[in-house]
């Protein structure tokens, strides 16, 4: 069945990328990785558990994090996603030029240790960011929105407590994304 | 007019007469035979060894499952079970003397298990299944009061049930064992703390009397009375399928014993894993049985059984169900496999799993919807939790998904309506 073909045509960090000719099984973390060279989504449980693979779909009701090594490019196909290396502000030449708001708090609070997990708790803070823009909430249930939002991804080096505040400090310090109170530096102690 | 009423009240009288006369006179308990044993004089060795032997009875009778407490706290009680008539919560059946067991005799632990009558005459709803533990025998008995007492009394009162007008008059049910519950077998039987040499025998007591697996696994009357004459040919209970598991239903889906006593001892095998309520059947019942007593209950449950003749492959449905296979490669393969092949310990086949095979559609769209938590099955053995689709899938998307699992590896031709699929319970 594995020889079966499919043509598949999607967007990647805001690019058209196709229409390629891909095994009609094959997941979209191997064909990021294998096929277009994005080696920053990472492979971890292999079962959709870990969240290390998450990426954001950017689906008709707002951003939503998929685990990309069991999401096939059969239901890939057509659909617009973004990976770790879409985040960041570029130049011309591609070279970083500035992290996105979750990327450098992650770095601001020691978020990671060995950095495996990153790139998917990148995509779940964004994907949270991101639908709070729309849906603002109240400053004191922010913390229960993140732990929400972040719950699902998988830490080895325990790294939790400094990724949830980091990313409580983005939303609580960025003005649209609470009701109530005006944000003034609310950094996390 | 006056005269019609009259007559009337005299029918209403007499009727109200009748049944006092045939609730007092009938809706008693039967005989209780002799205890086993002395057991006012037993010894400390005597005591210990029938504590463990009623704690064997205990694990094959699946107590735990329904007594235990919601925070976990075995025996304490409090786990609820949905009927059609409302709710009722397992009871405490530590040795409290407030709450509990404390004050029962093993003559009342009889009649409680055999007859469904509590000390003072008060009936059991037959959610406790006496009309299946009617049949145990006397040692068996005697064995699991032995060790009941011997258990921590939790000081936890009963929650009471909350069952809808007439179902909660407890009376009642008094008329409800005149017609459905079953009288005690006219011979012993051997029990489990007895040996037994044949296997089929000894599967059957497993299997009817404390498994009481047909409690769920048969359909039921109108009374809520088990049918008899569709004995284990599957039920819907507490919005899942308990399928059909007689010999005959068994082959179907391609059982065969090996894979039966894999399943029950080690709750896993080719057909799939265990879920819904059978899960705690694992995890408090068979997982703990002897590995002869499972071979009994798979030789008992296998008796007879044709040939294994599980549902071919329809490769067709690949081409006749694009929408379906699609879907299946973008959000199923990707554990469960592009041909269906599962992985160890991860994720179950899909080519052997018998939900895609049920007539009714109810386990498989729950179980795509909802997920399955990560579980530990036994030993070192567990499953990878599956995630819920139910916010990835819409109903046609839904439709189409169960439909192609059910034409490719399910054995069924004709699809179903989005109406049968989607409204499913749960």
């Amino acid at each position: 069945m594995s020889e079966r073909m499919l043509s598949v045509t999607m967007q990647i960090n805001g690019e058209k990328v196709g229409p390629a000719d891909l095994p009609e099984d094959l997941m979209l973390l191997e064909y990021l990785q294998e096929y277009l060279n994005l080696t920053g989504t990472r492979y971890g449980c292999g079962q959709g558990v870990c969240h290390a693979c998450a990426v954001i779909h950017d689906a008709p009701g707002g951003p939503e994090v998929v685990p990309a090594c069991i999401t096939g490019v059969a239901w890939a196909n057509g659909r617009s996603f973004r990976t770790v290396e879409g985040h960041a502000t570029r130049d011309i030449d591609g070279n970083v030029t500035q992290l996105s708001a979750v990327q450098q708090a992650f770095l601001d609070h020691f978020s990671f240790q060995c950095s495996y997990c990153t790139p998917g708790f990148v995509a779940a803070a964004t994907a949270l960011v991101e639908r709070l823009q729309s849906a603002p909430v109240a400053r004191e249930d922010v913390e229960d929105v993140v732990l929400e939002a972040l719950n699902d991804n998988i830490c080895r080096c325990t790294g939790y407590v400094r990724y949830l505040e980091a990313t409580r400090d983005v939303i609580l310090n960025t003005p649209g994304l609470t009701t109530g109170q005006v944000a003034s530096r609310d950094t996390a102690t | 007019m006056r005269r019609a009423l009259l007559i009337l009240a005299g029918l209403l009288a007499f009727v109200a007469i009748a049944a006092v006369i045939v609730y007092v006179a009938f809706t008693g308990p039967g005989e209780i035979p002799p205890a086993s044993r002395d057991l006012a004089n037993l010894s400390a060795e005597e005591r210990a060894e029938m504590a463990q032997a009623g704690e064997y009875v205990a694990r094959t009778g699946d107590c735990v499952a329904c007594h235990k407490s919601p925070d976990g706290l075995s025996l304490a009680g409090g786990t609820p079970m949905e009927t059609p008539f409302g709710t009722i919560f397992g009871s405490n059946i530590t040795p409290s003397r407030d709450h509990g067991i404390a004050g029962y005799s093993a003559d009342d632990l009889y009649r409680v298990m055999v007859y469904g009558i509590a000390p003072g005459g008060t009936h059991l709803y037959p959610a406790m299944p006496y009309t299946s533990y009617h049949a145990i025998s006397r040692a068996d008995n005697d064995a699991l009061w032995v060790w009941l007492m011997a258990q921590e009394p939790v000081e936890r009162p009963n929650r009471p049930a909350e069952l809808i007008f007439p179902f909660n008059l407890r009376p009642l049910l008094g008329f409800w064992n005149l017609v459905y519950r079953p009288d005690p077998p006219d011979q012993p039987v051997a029990g489990v703390t007895a040996p037994q040499e044949d296997q089929v025998a000894r599967g059957r007591y497993l299997v009817e009397v404390l498994g009481h697996c047909s409690e769920c696994h048969t359909p039921r009357n109108l009374a809520y009375a088990r049918k008899p004459d569709a004995h284990l040919q599957g039920n819907v209970i507490e919005d899942a399928l308990a399928p059909d598991i007689t010999p005959a239903g068994l082959a179907r889906r391609g059982w065969n014993t090996q894979d039966l006593e894999r399943f029950l001892g080690q709750g896993l095998s080719p057909q799939g894993v265990m879920t819904f309520r059978m899960f705690p059947v694992l995890s408090h019942s068979t997982k703990y049985m002897t590995p002869e007593d499972i071979a009994a209950v798979a030789a008992y449950l296998m008796q007879d059984a044709p040939a294994p003749t599980p549902p071919e492959p329809r490769p067709e449905a690949i081409a006749g169900n694009a929408e379906g296979h699609a879907l299946y490669l973008g959000l199923c393969a990707g554990c469960h496999g592009a041909d269906g092949e599962g992985q160890p310990y991860g994720s179950v086949p899909m080519r052997t799993n018998t939900s895609a095979m049920f007539d009714d559609p109810l386990n498989l769209v729950r179980i795509i919807r909802e997920g399955i938590p990560a579980r530990h099955l036994t030993g070192y053995q567990r499953m990878q939790e599956m995630p819920a689709f139910v916010d990835r899938l819409s109903d046609g998307e839904l439709t189409a998904l169960v439909n192609y699992l059910r034409q490719r590896w399910g054995g069924h031709e004709q699809a179903l309506s989005a109406d049968e699929v989607t409204q499913t319970p749960g």
